[in-house]
């Protein structure tokens, strides 16, 4: 028998099977989040791609934006919890996490036990999350999962002031007519996003492991930067895009053990 | 903007302006020479009766003054960052007050490294709410987070009146002479009443001075860059008292009068094409980009309603007449329509085709009152009015692209209104 | 329980529905006073024989308001002024403005510019408190006003008449504690959004008509069994705590608002007018005595977070969540050092984000759900 973790969130989602005894069996992630499509694609994809039956999967657990609308969820649990517990199974000596995800920034501490003392998120704002990347993406003529490599290029760091995205768009529209590089204006839009996100950490206070996660932790310019404006390393797991319903999972686990 | 041509005129900064940097470098010299020596030193808002420390002869900084001038040097954000990250205040504050927040609490720090000009730990707080009520809060903040005392001005805003009911009046004297008592208290200091009067004379030399200054701008083509008296307002903010102010104005003057008779201009050898009149503090980080785009544009703001905010005008031994004038003193203290009426009697008199207003993101107030006294404007003063965005201190909310592109918009507007007349 | 959910329709009508309880006034032929919030003189107006009736605005996303306010004027004030042009508010004799802020002071420009048929009636507390100047201000200043309202009522205000109207707002404030005490006792009946209903209807209704409601609905909780609350206790602070499906987020996650530093709750009933002969004296007295509020100016600068955390200590609540109504800038400063002294004081410190021109909900959702699930796995 398997258990299963999925994480709506609002730009993609991801899904997680596990075993009994607690070992990653498959995982899947489309690129839709919250509504009619991107719930049901996770699901047929990880059950096609695991070759897994539905009633093989003892319990369904759902997180993310999307958490109240899937229908075969046998229970939900919020993201926070969720992302602290994927993150500390990856990486189990972590005691501060970040996730940055579509539209949420997070900031949760951990205590040496590994409970939740404490986080925050992020203004109603685009600036700093995920889709402020998407929007910069675009006007740059670029694909967002590009944007990582192509800062590796950059001569140097483009002041990005802006953090209003209408503002930067057109901030970076007028830096592209002075010809400035892509590379180095991309470099720019990292750094402000790492600027946005650090002081969100400072809000909530910064412990030693420092881990990342979100799909936006997959932008090692966005990692670089970040560990820039926070002066540490920052660990980032291969599989921190599944920390969500890697968590889901092993809470579904968990509520398996207590009934 | 690759397109903006740099147009500045070549000159050495004038006498005057030297003079300026010395006094501003004096005061922070005083400033710290006291607070090495263990001395009261104090922290107060721009608008404070400041005759009376003068008066007892403690040093005061003025945290506005002080972010204005790290902003104009781009060196704020560290400071704003601090305060938003680990101190956890909100981005929507005032950015002076965040900038300023984060400043006091890094200067504790032993061995920080000082940002010039680089302000001492300061003993007590000097407060008027005046311009706005989040210098309250601020103030509030400064004296929980440094566990320091406030001598406190509550100066009443005039929601329907220009004249203050006597009431008004009577409880901002009372709060006068409380601090005066407060003070000999904390300062360990007889009040000397007679240098007191002394110091209110020559606030009010001061104060007419800067004030003949300001009309002589209304020349055509005017004397000098209306930006400019961004620069001169800050004698009467930190030395409104001080004889030395008195030499600069007449210095300033001097220089002026000699523009005139030479037909020369500060506004550089870019013809002045339109006179406009600017609303709300400057976009101090921006400013150098600002000043470039509206010469390219033939724009000079001849006059802005920001530095009349120090005309505080009573007669000497006069307190009653002193707590009124605090009480009126920023235009921050009025209703719109009471401050629309005195921007069209300065539109008038300066003679502007136009307005261009920031929409201050720090500054609600007035911000409020551009909103409100648009239609006040076009109908009092009959001329095209144009907003943008941007804030004193924070760069993350200016767009150049936006300034340029409402500037454009009203010079087009007031070119049309150009054509139409001949 | 009959005759308490009969209670608390009415309660709940009237919270959601102040437009009608207006017309029904207006019908009986009173004359209404709207109140801006928050620290009107309310008394005056019920001396002077007309109904103060609160103005918080409402759930919408104001257009025509976007004329003479500018975007980042907090929610609250964007919607009042939007009803104000839009004409909800049409039959009020006037509206009261006290000027706490700045936002209040560009507000009173606002109302002048767009609601030009209700008159503004403005006036200033002094924030100066412990001047010994203040009193004698704030007495000329309610006098001012007070000028105002019999202007608009005819009625004369004596120094008896207005002492009456005092000791019975100080009534309504005593059965206001009363009603926060005993609720708890009843947290099962008495859910946050019920709790919200009472306390946000009290600012709408006339002042006898709460005091004899809220007084049956409290000896009618009485009389049930005490229920034992097994779920999170938690104190809400800030502007006001809105919209409903917001304090419903709680209820999904089992947990029970035992107290609260709402301006439009408990802050505007914590502070008894002082006895003495002298109305004018009591009246003013009253807002010098106010303590722990952002919009009013105190020496002791931790007053607030001292009292937030002895209201948590003394509820058995293990989180003070702030309302933090988006640009208001009193509350934004006061946040950092309450939020930190929650901390300190080994509680749970929330932080949501008011928001009346928006339903999206999403974010609170996420910070409820994960509070209650951070605290069940602490305990």
């Amino acid at each position: 028998m398997y258990v299963l973790g999925i994480d709506i969130g609002s730009t993609a989602s991801k899904a997680v099977a596990m075993t009994m005894d607690k070992k990653i069996y498959a995982k899947a992630v489309v690129s839709h989040g919250t509504g009619a499509i991107g719930p049901k694609q996770v699901y047929e994809k990880i059950l096609s791609e695991s070759k897994l039956e539905k009633s093989e999967l003892k319990r369904i657990l759902v997180t993310g934006y999307g958490r109240f609308v899937f229908d075969d969820a046998d229970s939900q649990k919020s993201e926070i919890s969720c992302h602290a517990k994927g993150v500390l199974y990856l990486s189990p000596d972590v005691r501060t996490i970040i996730d940055i995800g579509g539209q949420d920034v997070k900031a949760i501490l951990l205590n040496d036990k590994g409970m939740i003392t404490n986080f925050v998120m992020n203004d109603k704002c685009a600036a700093g999350t995920g889709r402020f990347l998407d929007n910069m993406a675009k006007v740059l003529n670029v694909k967002t999962h590009e944007l990582g490599a192509l800062s590796e290029h950059a001569t140097e760091v483009v002041n990005i002031s802006n953090t209003c995205t209408v503002f930067a768009e057109s901030e970076v529209i007028s830096q592209l007519s002075k010809n400035v590089s892509v590379e180095n204006l991309i470099a720019g839009i990292h750094q402000s996003v790492a600027k946005r996100v650090s002081s969100l950490v400072y809000r909530n206070g910064i412990v030693k492991e420092v881990a990342l996660s979100g799909g936006v932790a997959l932008n090692k310019g966005v990692v670089k930067a970040l560990s820039e404006a926070l002066k540490l390393e920052i660990i980032v797991h291969e599989d921190c895009q599944f920390s969500g319903a890697l968590g889901a999972a092993l809470f579904a686990l968990e509520e398996i053990g207590q009934k | 903007m690759s397109e903006v041509k740099e147009v500045k005129p070549k000159r050495e900064l004038p006498l005057s302006r030297i003079m300026v940097n010395e006094q501003t470098a004096q005061v922070y010299a005083e400033a710290w020479a006291a607070s090495e020596k263990g001395e009261p030193i104090g922290w107060s808002t721009a608008i404070f009766p400041q005759e009376l420390c003068e008066t007892f002869g403690v040093p005061l900084v003025y945290p506005e003054n002080n972010a204005a001038s790290i902003s104009a040097k781009k060196l704020g954000e560290p400071f704003i960052e601090h305060a938003e990250g680990h101190m956890r205040y909100p981005i929507n504050i005032c950015s002076y007050a965040r900038l300023n927040l984060g400043m006091a609490d890094k200067i504790i720090e032993p061995g920080w490294e000082k940002v010039e000009p680089a302000m001492p730990v300061p003993t007590f707080l000097c407060l008027a709410n005046n311009s706005c009520t989040q210098l309250m809060k601020w103030y509030e903040n400064l004296s929980r987070n440094l566990n320091i005392p406030i001598f406190f001005m509550d100066c009443l805003y005039n929601y329907d009146e220009e004249e203050p009911a006597p009431h008004k009046i009577k409880y901002l004297k009372k709060q006068l002479e409380n601090n005066i008592k407060k003070m000999e208290v904390l300062f360990n200091k007889k009040f000397d009443w007679d240098k007191f009067l002394e110091v209110q004379k020559r606030s009010q030399i001061n104060r007419k001075l800067f004030n003949e200054i300001v009309a002589l701008n209304a020349r055509k083509p005017s004397p000098m860059n209306g930006f400019d008296l961004f620069n001169y307002m800050s004698c009467l903010v930190l030395c409104r008292g001080k004889a030395s102010t008195t030499r600069i104005f007449e210095q300033l003057k001097r220089e002026i009068e000699a523009h005139i008779q030479n037909g020369t201009s500060t506004y550089g050898s870019t013809p002045e094409a339109y006179r406009v009149h600017w609303e709300g503090i400057a976009c101090w980080p921006n400013l150098g980009f600002n000043l470039k785009t509206l010469r390219k544009y033939g724009v000079n703001c001849v006059m802005n309603g920001y530095v009349t905010a120090w005309d505080v005008a009573y007669e000497p031994g006069d307190l009653e007449g002193m707590a009124k004038a605090y009480q009126c003193s920023s235009t921050n203290s009025f209703s719109t329509s009471s401050i629309m009426d005195m921007r069209t009697k300065s539109i008038e008199a300066f003679g502007c085709e136009g307005m261009l207003c920031h929409v201050n993101r720090s500054c609600k107030l007035m911000t409020f009152h551009i909103f409100v006294g648009r239609d006040m404007i076009e109908e009092k003063a009959k001329i095209p009015s144009t907003n943008f965005d941007g804030d004193q201190s924070d760069t993350r909310v200016f767009s150049e692209a936006q300034f340029e592109t409402r500037l454009q918009g009203l010079v087009e507007i007031m070119k049309a209104n150009k054509e139409a007349e001949l | 329980m009959k005759k308490i959910e009969t209670l608390l329709d009415r309660f709940a009508f009237v919270a959601n529905k102040p437009s009608a309880v207006m017309k029904v006034y207006l019908e009986e032929g009173k004359k209404i006073v709207g109140c801006f919030p928050v620290y009107t003189p309310q008394p005056l107006i019920t001396a002077s024989g007309m109904i103060p009736m609160g103005i918080w605005g409402g759930q919408i996303t104001p257009t025509v308001a976007g004329k003479y306010n500018p975007i980042f004027t907090c929610s609250i004030m964007r919607s009042c002024l939007e009803y104000g042009m839009t004409g909800v508010y049409k039959g009020m004799s006037a509206v009261m403005m006290p000027m706490l802020c700045d936002t209040f002071r560009g507000m009173s420009s606002s109302w002048r510019a767009g609601v030009k048929e209700i008159p503004l009636i403005a006036f200033i507390h002094p924030q100066n408190r412990l001047d010994s100047g203040a009193l004698d201000f704030m007495i000329e200043e309610y006098k001012s006003v007070l000028k105002r309202l019999e202007a608009l009522s005819g009625v004369q205000v004596t120094n008896a008449s207005l002492n009456a109207a005092i000791d019975l707002y100080n009534r309504k404030n005593a059965v206001m504690q009363t009603f926060n005490e005993v609720a708890n006792d009843h947290l099962d009946i008495i859910t946050p959004t019920v709790r919200h209903h009472v306390m946000k209807s009290a600012t709408f209704l006339e002042v006898s008509e709460t005091i004899q409601l809220v007084g049956e609905l409290i000896a009618l909780l009485k009389a049930q069994p005490i229920h034992k609350w097994t779920g999170h206790k938690l104190i809400l602070t800030g502007i006001t705590a809105e919209p409903e499906a917001l304090l419903s987020l709680f209820e999904e996650n089992k947990i029970a608002v035992v107290g609260d530093d709402l301006a439009q709750e408990s802050r505007q009933y914590r502070t008894a007018y002082p006895a003495g002969e002298m109305a004018f004296e009591r009246l003013a007295s009253q807002w010098l005595n106010i303590k722990g509020c952002s919009m009013a100016y105190e020496e002791d600068s931790q007053s607030r977070g001292k009292m937030l955390v002895d209201m948590a200590k003394k509820q058995d609540a293990d989180c003070i969540a702030v309302c933090l109504m988006r640009f208001c800038d009193v509350e934004e400063y006061d946040y950092p050092y309450i939020s930190k002294a929650t901390e300190n004081a080994g509680l749970y410190s929330l932080c949501l984000e008011i928001d009346q021109s928006t339903q999206d909900n999403g974010q609170s959702r996420t910070k409820i759900q994960s509070y209650a699930e951070m605290a069940a796995s602490l305990v």
